[in-house]
């Protein structure tokens, strides 16, 4: 028996008498070797027509009705050229609809010019994040390059695929066909729309075109329709992914990875420079010429969670941070060749800022990346961070699902093993309940074993107990990134 | 993509600086030049587009010809009598609000439609000269562009 047939052999019980840390992140690391994540990158062909799936263990729970619709990137390579970088690939809406305790799993490809582009020509021609721009490139705007492979915002009645550097593309959410780009003011056509709205509980959803060391802040009504669209100068030109909001102000996140110059790929436009330190700016909504700005140490993120305001004015946030911008430069392209160099996870941290000017950060210690929250509660006081956790250094991804409380600072999570890569959960209230995290979990995965698709249901306020259901699709689809849930 | 802020600069220095109407009608090998545009989405305001030589393209010497078309129909034409042959570009853009400017959005890039001679199509800024020029001979001469 081999050594890896030995620890694999040393199930249950006796394996957690017997494993102590140093032969657990052993076999983790022999395990890795063996896991098929390149399966969650390959290349979707064509779009999937809605197809059952199979549940597989458990049961949907009463009540749970509506469809998950998750954008990501799902066509990386063709003949005369492929992407460089994940982020490149092109946007691939999916839709899991699930009804009388049966689900269906479709993906149709966003009609973007860039897409057509690239078909056309036989090789990846369109420059973007990562990507080189090829021969023959034709770009007039923002939007000839806009890969819409981000995220999804279901608004009016459609699908908005989001971008960060272009506009909104809207689909229809019957089939995911795409309608075309939405033009939200004549006036400001191809203004970039970041992929990380942020909704208010009922109200007026807030985003940022970011140019440089400036921003537009985009505030729409619930009908998509904009209410404003104001500049905002930044002290720095730091690359935005994400930003956070209380009730009343928007918290801008300006790490270190700054532009200073405007090359493609988009990426080399950066340089990570730690001696900057991080800058948090934070605007009054209501007028954003009232400003402030804290000091974090250098850090980087891609993603937060909403914020709080405390009576006493101080604002908290959690969000997901690393050490550098390495993820972006380079283990991004890494996965593009089926390969990864060894990098640890993002840790879930929470940031502080007071009254008196003084920031910090504490990290808790715990792997995540994709925070969620429930979004009756944005923007006001919360107790719950939702998260993909578990990773191992040297794979890509998360095979798990955890939430964070920040009450008691426990985790509540669940890890389904090496052999499942988790994508982004996202919380689905209970009908009737109104209690924070009252309600469940919906996050995909790739089991890299069976190559397939899952989509599992947890009770959100019992993650550790494991999936109340999960259901199994007849193909694995690619990795997606973010998703939003429409009820029934 | 601030470099597309250039493109939408472009149009207006070009249209400052350029001279007024066709120009060098002065030897008896002249051309002339029909400049179509097809494809017009938005039957308003009017398409505004210059004629230039390698160094007009650039900015630095006036258009050798020009005109403000107003659009009515999917097609617009305008002829040019009198042009030296040589070899030319044309920067247009329909002007569709009417308020005579290439619209930009608050980054600079343009939200008017613009095309430009050979429906030469730049990357992440303005058609390269090499791209859009033509050669314009005695006699007859056309030029088709698709705009929006």
């Amino acid at each position: 028996m081999d050594r890896r047939h030995f620890l694999s052999a040393l199930g249950g019980a006796a394996a957690t008498a017997i494993l102590t840390p140093e032969i657990a992140q052993a076999a983790a690391q022999m395990g890795q070797g063996g896991v098929d994540w390149q399966v969650a990158f390959a290349d979707l062909e064509t779009d999937v027509p809605r197809t059952g799936m199979k549940l597989v263990q458990g049961r949907a729970p009463q009540g749970l009705a509506g469809s998950l619709y998750r954008n990501g990137p799902g066509k990386f390579h063709r003949p005369g050229g492929s992407v460089k970088h994940w982020f490149d690939g092109d946007g691939l809406m999916r839709a899991f609809r699930i009804s009388d305790g049966a689900a269906t799993m479709e993906a149709r490809f966003i009609d973007t010019p860039k897409r057509r582009a690239d078909a056309a020509a036989g090789a990846v021609i369109t420059p973007g994040f990562g990507t080189p721009a090829g021969p023959g490139a034709k770009i007039r705007n923002n939007d000839d390059v806009n890969a819409a492979n981000i995220s999804v915002m279901p608004v009016n009645g459609e699908l908005w695929a989001l971008w960060e550097a272009g506009s909104p593309i809207a689909l229809d959410p019957s089939d995911l066909s795409t309608k075309g780009i939405k033009t939200l003011r004549p006036d400001l056509q191809h203004v970039p729309f970041l992929a990380h709205p942020r909704r208010e509980a009922g109200g007026d959803t807030w985003s940022l075109g970011v140019n440089g060391k400036q921003a537009l802040v985009w505030r729409l009504g619930p009908d998509g329709a904009v209410k404003s669209a104001d500049m905002l100068d930044l002290p720095v030109a730091s690359y935005i992914h994400d930003f956070t909001a209380t009730k009343t102000k928007l918290i801008l996140v300006l790490q270190p990875w700054v532009q200073d110059r405007m090359v493609m790929p988009y990426n080399d436009s950066f340089t990570w420079r730690p001696e900057l330190g991080t800058k948090v700016l934070v605007v009054e909504k209501d007028d954003l010429s009232k400003r402030r700005i804290y000091e974090l140490p250098s850090a980087f993120a891609f993603h937060y969670g909403s914020a709080w305001e405390e009576t006493d004015g101080t604002i908290r946030f959690d969000g997901c941070f690393s050490p550098d911008s390495r993820f972006a430069t380079e283990n991004g392209k890494a996965l593009m060749t089926g390969t990864w160099k060894p990098q640890g996870a993002a840790i879930l941290n929470l940031v502080t800022l007071r009254p008196d000017g003084r920031a910090s950060m504490e990290s808790t210690g715990v792997a995540a990346e994709f925070p969620r929250t429930d979004g009756r509660v944005a923007g006001g006081p919360r107790r719950y961070t939702v998260h993909a956790t578990a990773a191992a250094p040297n794979a890509p991804l998360f095979h798990g699902v955890a939430s964070h409380d920040w009450k008691t600072g426990k985790s509540d999570a669940f890890d389904f093993g090496i052999h499942q890569l988790m994508e982004e959960a996202v919380f689905v209230a209970r009908p009737g309940g109104s209690d924070e995290l009252d309600g469940w979990l919906l996050a995909p995965s790739v089991n890299t074993k069976a190559k397939v698709t899952e989509l599992h249901v947890f009770d959100a306020r019992r993650i550790a107990a494991g999936p109340l259901g999960t259901w199994r699709a007849d193909r694995a689809l690619p990795v997606s990134l973010h998703g939003a849930f429409v009820r029934a | 993509m601030k470099s597309l802020s250039i493109l939408a600069a472009a149009f207006v220095l070009g249209f400052t600086a350029a001279a007024a109407q066709a120009g060098a009608a002065n030897a008896a090998d002249t051309a002339s030049l029909t400049v179509t545009f097809k494809g017009v989405k938005e039957k308003t305001g009017a398409i505004l587009f210059t004629v230039v030589s390698e160094e007009g393209y650039d900015g630095k010497a006036p258009a050798v010809a020009q005109d403000m078309l107003p659009v009515s129909a999917d097609t617009v034409s305008k002829t040019f009598t009198g042009l030296a042959p040589g070899r030319y570009a044309i920067k247009a853009f329909h002007d569709v609000n009417g308020d005579g400017k290439m619209g930009t959005n608050p980054f600079g890039m343009p939200v008017e439609p613009f095309a430009f001679s050979n429906n030469a199509v730049g990357n992440m800024g303005p058609a390269k000269w090499e791209a859009a020029a033509f050669e314009v001979k005695a006699g007859a001469n056309t030029q088709s562009i698709d705009i929006d």
